[in-house]
């Protein structure tokens, strides 16, 4: 099998040689990146080359969303219309409704001496691309540290949460979505305030309950919203509807499969939150208490 | 057969044999060959670069695109393996791993072991026709999306639906003999403009 060149040529090292010494670059690149944060510098530099070279590449994509919305028909533009107006017609009900309560929940803050909720800063960005890698859920956005993005920010659109900033770069931000398989997050089911932990589910595009027993109050079509236990996600933002709930009795748990609220991979402006990420628990305190105190250590995994 | 089977020569710069010397092998008959011009660098790479452009493209999560990169990327390292080595390959799956937000290096160890796959057969693959190198190709960027494949399972588990992403490996090697007959196209120019030639 060796078909190797005649030795007086000079072919420099060979072929095993160099294969060895890169895969175990590779290798020890995968593991060093996985343990610790140590290469997000190297990361961060070749994103900020790259990150030009993508916006330019976006381009033609956007050019044929722009041509394609140029071409819509008057009757379409007229449908939508419409629908935005009703759209805005029943939340301008609802925002009304809103202030009224916002005023009488200050007020039975302040008497029950309840601390004041203060209201989230947040920055509406844009969705540049969805990652090719097929084992994971995430969108790039056009706004990073430069424009004061942290780590840890919940991201939601119009109609719920779309999923957390994971990764910062100088110029743009990596967010992991709901449905990725390694997110979680605190929820809550109106119908009942069941508490639960929300983790991406085994199907595309779904979430799931889990560690629920078998025999849970948990139907089809209950809402789900966040809890914010986590102190991360604001609480009561839609999260998901229950689609189905298996009770299959060999298991202990029940398997709750939820779709998102939120269109995940349809809307392209989003909303990021600027919320601080809840100060770590004090070694003395963790010692004494050490599970309930830390809800969210899986919710800010970068 | 050590000797008979370089045809376009490694190092790019000459043709020692055309194909036309070559012995018959079996089941296969006498085909002429075209004598290949020399390669120039600067084509070898702003192929590459346009590859890599190609794979940055926001194609989201449509399973079919196949890696327009590891395509040129073997294309190269089979027929230039003296000038496209694998630390080309190492440093461009870097960069791919970063634009993706995997893992660093994930992407880098798979365009190595591509490259390393495509530069050990070189010899062979060039052997056969065009149509025939197809399963080859198919064989190496299987390889390629094993490796990732694999590094992903073992760090995060499987996830649903992820053997469907195989799926551009097969539009890959389709794809590969319309990329051969670019990408060969510059070498194949006459090296005199002949106005009677007639092709």
């Amino acid at each position: 099998m060796e078909y190797g060149p005649p030795p007086l040529f000079n072919q420099g090292v060979s072929a095993r040689a160099r294969l060895a010494f890169f895969s175990l670059a590779a290798a020890a690149l995968i593991i060093v990146d996985r343990q610790v944060n140590a290469l997000d510098s190297v990361r961060n530099g070749v994103e900020t080359i790259l990150y030009p070279v993508q916006r330019v590449l976006l381009w033609p994509r956007d050019l044929v969303v722009d041509v394609a919305g140029y071409f819509q028909t008057i009757g379409s533009l007229n449908e939508e219309n419409e629908h935005l107006r009703r759209q805005m017609v029943e939340q301008s009900e609802r925002a009304q409704q809103a202030d009224q309560l916002q005023k009488e929940n200050d007020q039975l803050r302040s008497l029950a001496g309840v601390k004041e909720r203060l209201a989230v800063p947040s920055q509406v960005v844009v969705e540049l691309y969805e990652s090719r890698d097929s084992f994971s859920n995430k969108i790039v956005i056009d706004r990073g540290s430069h424009d004061g993005m942290k780590p840890g920010g919940p991201v939601i659109d119009e109609s719920g949460v779309v999923g957390q900033v994971t990764r910062v770069f100088p110029n743009s931000s990596e967010v992991t979505l709901l449905t990725d398989k390694e997110q979680s997050l605190p929820v809550q089911v109106v119908r009942n305030g069941l508490h639960a932990v929300a983790f991406g589910g085994q199907e595309r595009g779904t979430l799931e309950l889990k560690f629920l027993p078998a025999n849970v109050d948990v139907q089809g079509g209950d809402q789900v919203v966040t809890s914010g236990l986590d102190g991360v996600y604001p609480a009561g933002m839609a999260v998901a509807t229950v689609t189905r709930v298996d009770r299959d009795l060999k298991d202990q748990f029940a398997r709750v499969v939820l779709k998102p609220a939120a269109g995940l991979s349809e809307s392209r402006l989003l909303l990021v939150l600027m919320t601080k990420p809840p100060p770590l628990p004090l070694p003395e305190a963790e010692q004494r208490k050490p599970a309930n105190e830390r809800p969210n250590s899986k919710a800010v995994r970068r | 057969m050590k000797m008979w089977t370089s045809r376009t020569g490694s190092n790019g710069t000459t043709v020692t044999n055309p194909g036309t010397m070559r012995p018959p092998t079996i089941g296969r008959s006498l085909r002429p060959e075209q004598v290949l011009r020399p390669v120039r660098p600067g084509f070898i790479w702003s192929t590459l670069i346009g590859a890599f452009l190609l794979n940055l493209l926001p194609w989201g999560k449509d399973v079919w695109v196949p890696d327009f990169f590891a395509l040129t990327l073997v294309f190269w390292n089979v027929h230039q393996p003296r000038r496209v080595g694998m630390g080309i390959a190492f440093v461009f799956g870097l960069l791919m791993d970063v634009h993706n937000g995997t893992l660093f290096g994930e992407h880098a160890l798979a365009y190595t072991l591509v490259s390393y796959g495509a530069i050990s057969l070189h010899r062979r693959i060039q052997w056969f026709p065009v149509l025939s190198q197809t399963i080859y190709v198919f064989a190496l960027l299987l390889v390629a999306q094993l490796a990732s494949a694999a590094i992903r399972l073992w760090v995060g588990g499987a996830s649903p639906g992820w053997w469907l992403g195989l799926l551009s490996s097969v539009v890959g090697a389709v794809i590969w003999p319309l990329l051969n007959s670019f990408l060969l196209a510059p070498q194949r120019r006459p090296a005199k403009r002949d106005d009677t030639r007639p092709l």
